[in-house]
């Protein structure tokens, strides 16, 4: 009957359940591992592309350019693909910025004769467009537009930015790797343990006519229920950690109020480990010879 | 039903068994028998493919089982009830669960298990003892387990080897009834033992082995 693998299983999980409590503990912290470095990932992630929306590049004008003149170089701006808006500030408008940002020191300005500070154009950059390389290459084009004197952007923050964001993934990619092989090889090495000491058992089996679906399926579901159950242990302790960030931290530490957390994906916790628990018993069992 | 033609098996340091060839037909109760080390219980591997031989051929119910896919193993063996020399029993399962394995192998409902077991339990005289282990039985009680669990699926072919080697001689004669009236119902059946009393005067069929060789072949 169909229940009995279940029934085998059952078996040797109660028989065996200080190693098989072990393997479930070291597949959820290996999990949670990974659930949490995902987290970081995509906080990482999530924050970083706020920013770029705060990104934008200045134009510095020579000074003697007509109103026309300006117009065009605006237009040619507008032609380039990045570009998601231009913003003409005149040197008037600017020192008037200025002074409103000195409001109670303007006595530094003191001594200024008229106006030292050039028109200006403010690009915003399209949001997808905010990268260090794009950005770099549309820097180098409009600095050769006629009349225009300088090009200014947050060059070393965009890199800084672009080489954090690639340096959290790779970890996180890499961490996660090797924590799924880690929890492969945990089940594997459990079923492995197990198969040895039924080696006698499963011999007998053989000499009875069990087909090799018969022999597998019990450390099959073995290994399944080690995967699964880690993989609901781990579920239970990142909803804690979201507990504990979201009602506690949350009000005493303001970062973490940005702190955005995927509940969907930690739903994927107990399917994952069903699945790696699956694969890493298949592996342990390998081929059966008659 | 099993046929050998020209049959070899050589161990490393030495050979088994040379060049058998004989038959053993549909329904038919024979020994096999010869001293300790003759190659009875290696003749028998052959036909479950426990042990493959190195020259010759074995057909099993007009099938050749020299170059049988090995998904098709099970299914030869489920043809076939073992009594083992060594037993094989599970320690860590009671009597009922050591005979139950041979028909949860093959499939069968729970309900039939049941029954099925706890009646051939009462042909080997052991129902009383369903719940213990084999361990804490005696080797004549085990032995009568392995038959048990060897009938219990009604085989088309029963292979014993040396089924009564550690019985008295009251338990041994029932044994052999056992095997006769399943033989009645049409089961061939192979007994391989050293023992004469088991087929003196029966009138069957007696292969004799010595150091691998076919010497003889007798009635009994
Ligand atoms: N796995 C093996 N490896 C090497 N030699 C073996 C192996 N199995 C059996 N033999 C040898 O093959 C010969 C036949 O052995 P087998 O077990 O068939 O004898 P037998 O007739 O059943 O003896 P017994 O009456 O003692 O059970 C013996 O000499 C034995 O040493
Ligand atoms: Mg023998």
């Amino acid at each position: 009957m169909a229940t009995y693998p279940f029934r085998l299983a059952l078996r040797s999980i109660l028989h065996e359940k200080w190693i098989n409590l072990l393997s479930v503990l070291a597949i959820a912290v290996s999990l949670l591992m990974t659930a949490l470095t995902v987290l970081s990932v995509y906080n990482v992630d999530v924050a970083t592309q706020k920013l770029p929306e705060r990104f934008s590049m200045m134009l510095y004008l020579k000074d003697t350019l007509s109103g026309g003149e300006v117009e065009n170089i605006m237009n040619t701006l507008k032609k380039e693909h990045p570009v998601e808006s231009v913003k003409y500030i005149s040197k008037d408008q600017a020192l008037k910025e200025l002074k409103t940002m000195l409001k109670g020191t303007e006595h530094v300005l003191e001594g200024l004769e008229g106006n030292p500070l050039p028109d200006s154009i403010e690009i915003k950059l399209k949001k997808k467009a905010v990268g260090p390389e794009t950005a770099q290459q549309l820097a180098a084009r409009v600095k050769e537009i006629k009349g225009v004197d300088d090009v200014e952007y947050g060059e070393k923050f965009l890199f800084a930015l672009s080489s954090i964001k690639i340096g959290v993934k790779t970890i996180g990619i890499l961490f996660i790797v090797i924590m799924s092989a880690s929890v492969i090889f945990v089940c594997y090495s459990t079923v492995k343990i197990l198969f040895y000491r039924k080696k006698e058992e499963i011999e007998t089996y053989k000499l009875l006519g069990a087909t090799k679906g018969f022999i597998r399926a019990p450390f099959i579901i073995e290994g399944a229920f080690i995967g699964l159950s880690g993989g609901i242990l781990s579920l239970l302790g990142i909803l804690l950690v979201y507990y504990i960030v979201i009602f506690r931290l949350s009000h005493t530490i303001p970062i973490f109020n940005a702190f955005v957390f995927p509940a969907d994906m930690s739903f994927l916790l107990p399917p994952v480990g069903l699945f790696l628990g699956i694969a890493g018993a298949a592996i342990a069992i390998g081929r059966i010879k008659y | 039903m099993i046929h050998f033609e020209n049959v070899s098996k050589h161990y490393d340091t030495q050979t088994a068994l040379r060049n058998l060839t004989f038959s053993i037909e549909k329904g038919e109760m024979a020994f096999i028998t010869g001293p300790s080390g003759s190659g009875k219980t290696t003749l028998l591997k052959l036909i479950y493919l426990s042990e493959k031989p190195d020259e010759g051929t074995i057909s099993v119910d007009g099938r050749e089982i020299n170059g049988l896919k090995e998904s098709e193993i099970p299914v030869l063996r489920r043809k076939i009830g073992f009594v083992f020399q060594d037993f094989r029993l599970l320690n860590n399962r009671n009597v009922f669960e050591n005979i139950a394995l041979a028909l949860r192998i093959r499939g069968i409902n729970n309900k039939d298990v049941k029954t099925r077991v706890f009646d051939s339990l009462k042909t080997v005289n052991l129902r009383h003892k369903a719940d213990y282990y084999p361990d804490t039985l005696s080797g004549g009680e085990q032995q009568r387990v392995v038959i048990a669990r060897a009938i219990v699926s009604e085989p088309t072919v029963i292979l014993a080897d040396e089924p009564t080697g550690n019985v008295d001689p009251d338990t041994s004669a029932g044994i052999m009834r056992t095997f006769k009236n399943i033989n009645a119902t049409g089961t061939t059946i192979i007994i391989a033992t050293h023992n004469r009393k088991l087929f003196r005067d029966t009138g069957r069929r007696v292969l004799r082995l010595d150091t691998g060789n076919l010497v003889s072949e007798e009635q009994g």
